[in-house]
């Protein structure tokens, strides 16, 4: 695309240039749970890999995934899959990689509505296989999709990919903090989960029909980077933000309270002050911004021990978790049996987490 | 399995639950994806403790759930 054109689509469909990317993380540099170490995702669960990009898969087949510095030119970091165990899909299957946007960053888009604007999704990809890939775009009740095709021609390399969708002017998709577009790629779904591409449908189709299988192959790679969702017909350059933006708006969803939960509790955590009543210590955990929702709170002592906290100067590996959770702070730790020692700092790392 | 979190100093019902699997802590915010699974899992069979520890039955557990937010 031309620069003239790229101003012009500026100008003439509202795109912003403070947040035209509606993906967040699509470069996946950032990785607060994992630091680029290499999770496994296997039956029945979401597993979430870089920031706001999960995998789920329920079938026999298993995956591993990481941020990998093997990337485009332009870009230092990409999401690696790679199949651990092959196995072929079953008709209900369900092997994706996805992210969940919120409702309130898709509201413009006016979907369900009969202003609803076209968007263009861009990104590069990179396999070990060749072929028909593709994934969907859906709303929170996975009762609209819009399965999307696009073909790797070159194994082991990166190609550049645009899927430009017209916004559904039908069903209902949600414009507040829960899920507004869910974007998903692929890796395996079962036959009843993909339909025609290119095509609004009123069901749950997650992929194309006619995708080729990751999870069929053992040891088959999939690498995703640049993923860019933006309003209009063309995809624009990717949309570079600075690095502590992006972590901010991670964060929305999922903070550590420092680099990582276990990190020096004493600097980077939480501290209380022991109530009389000894079981309960309370100080005040404000989080480094507001969160979407309430957040899920998991406190970790100093090795890094999930559930448990550490009273400085008495002992560590304390059961324990937190209370009084809202959107912008917790403020009490419940020791889960026993009592606190007064006088002493109950001192823990947190994760806190409200994924969609 | 999960507890209902105790009380502090200013509240008279909890507002959170402990997933004893895990050992987090939910927050009885609607919005939350694993405050829906609780109620979701609970009134599926899940167990559910209160504070103190005691288990309820499945009638208390579904009455509890249908005070919920």
């Amino acid at each position: 695309m031309t620069q003239a054109a790229a101003l012009a689509q500026y100008g003439s469909t509202g795109v912003s240039q403070g947040f035209k990317n509606r993906i967040i993380n699509g470069n996946m540099v950032i990785d607060q749970r994992n630091a680029g170490a290499s999770v496994s995702i296997t039956g029945g669960s979401t597993t979430y890999t870089v920031d706001r990009w999960a995998i789920f898969e329920n079938g026999s087949m298993a995956f591993s995934a990481q941020r990998s510095t093997t990337a485009p030119t332009g870009f230092i970091n990409s999401l690696l899959v790679t199949t651990t165990t092959g196995a072929a899909a079953g008709a209900d299957d369900r092997s994706q990689l996805f992210q969940r946007i919120e409702g309130f960053n898709t509201a413009d888009l006016n979907w369900g509505t009969a202003n609803a604007k076209t968007v263009t999704l861009s990104f590069w990809v990179r396999s070990s296989l060749t072929g028909q890939f593709g994934g969907s775009l859906q709303n929170s009740n996975q009762d609209r999709s819009y399965p999307f095709s696009f073909t790797i021609s070159s194994a082991n390399t990166f190609e550049y990919k645009t899927i430009t969708v017209a916004g559904d002017t039908s069903g209902t998709w949600l414009t507040d903090n829960s899920t507004g577009i869910q974007v998903l790629f692929d890796l395996g779904m079962g036959s009843n989960l993909l339909g025609t591409a290119g095509a609004w449908a009123s069901a749950d189709y997650r992929g194309a029909t006619g995708d080729t299988k990751l999870s069929g192959t053992t040891n088959a790679t999939l690498y995703l980077t640049g993923v860019q969702l933006e309003v209009g017909s063309t995809a624009t350059s990717f949309d570079y933000r600075p690095y502590g933006t992006e972590l901010a708006l991670c964060q929305r969803y999922y903070q550590l309270s420092d680099t990582s939960p276990s990190v020096t509790v004493q600097y980077g955590g939480w501290i209380g002050t022991v109530y009389p009543s000894g079981t309960q210590a309370f100080g005040l955990g404000v989080f480094k911004v507001t969160m979407r929702s309430a957040p899920t709170i998991t406190f970790y002592d100093e090795t890094g021990a999930a559930g448990k906290v550490l009273q400085n100067g008495i002992a560590g590996g304390i059961a324990a978790t937190a209370a009084g959770i809202t959107v912008a702070a917790f403020n009490t730790c419940n020791r889960t049996s026993g009592t606190f020692t007064n006088g002493y700092p109950v001192l823990a790392g947190f994760t806190a987490s409200a994924e969609l | 399995m999960y507890k209902l979190s105790p009380l502090n100093w200013n509240q008279t019902k909890s507002d959170s639950v402990i997933d004893l699997n895990k050992m987090c802590a939910i927050p009885f915010d609607p919005a939350n994806t694993d405050y829906q699974t609780f109620k979701k899992e609970v009134l599926a069979g899940a167990e559910l403790q209160d504070a103190d520890g005691n288990v309820m039955t499945q009638e208390q557990a579904d009455d509890f759930i249908k005070e919920l937010p």
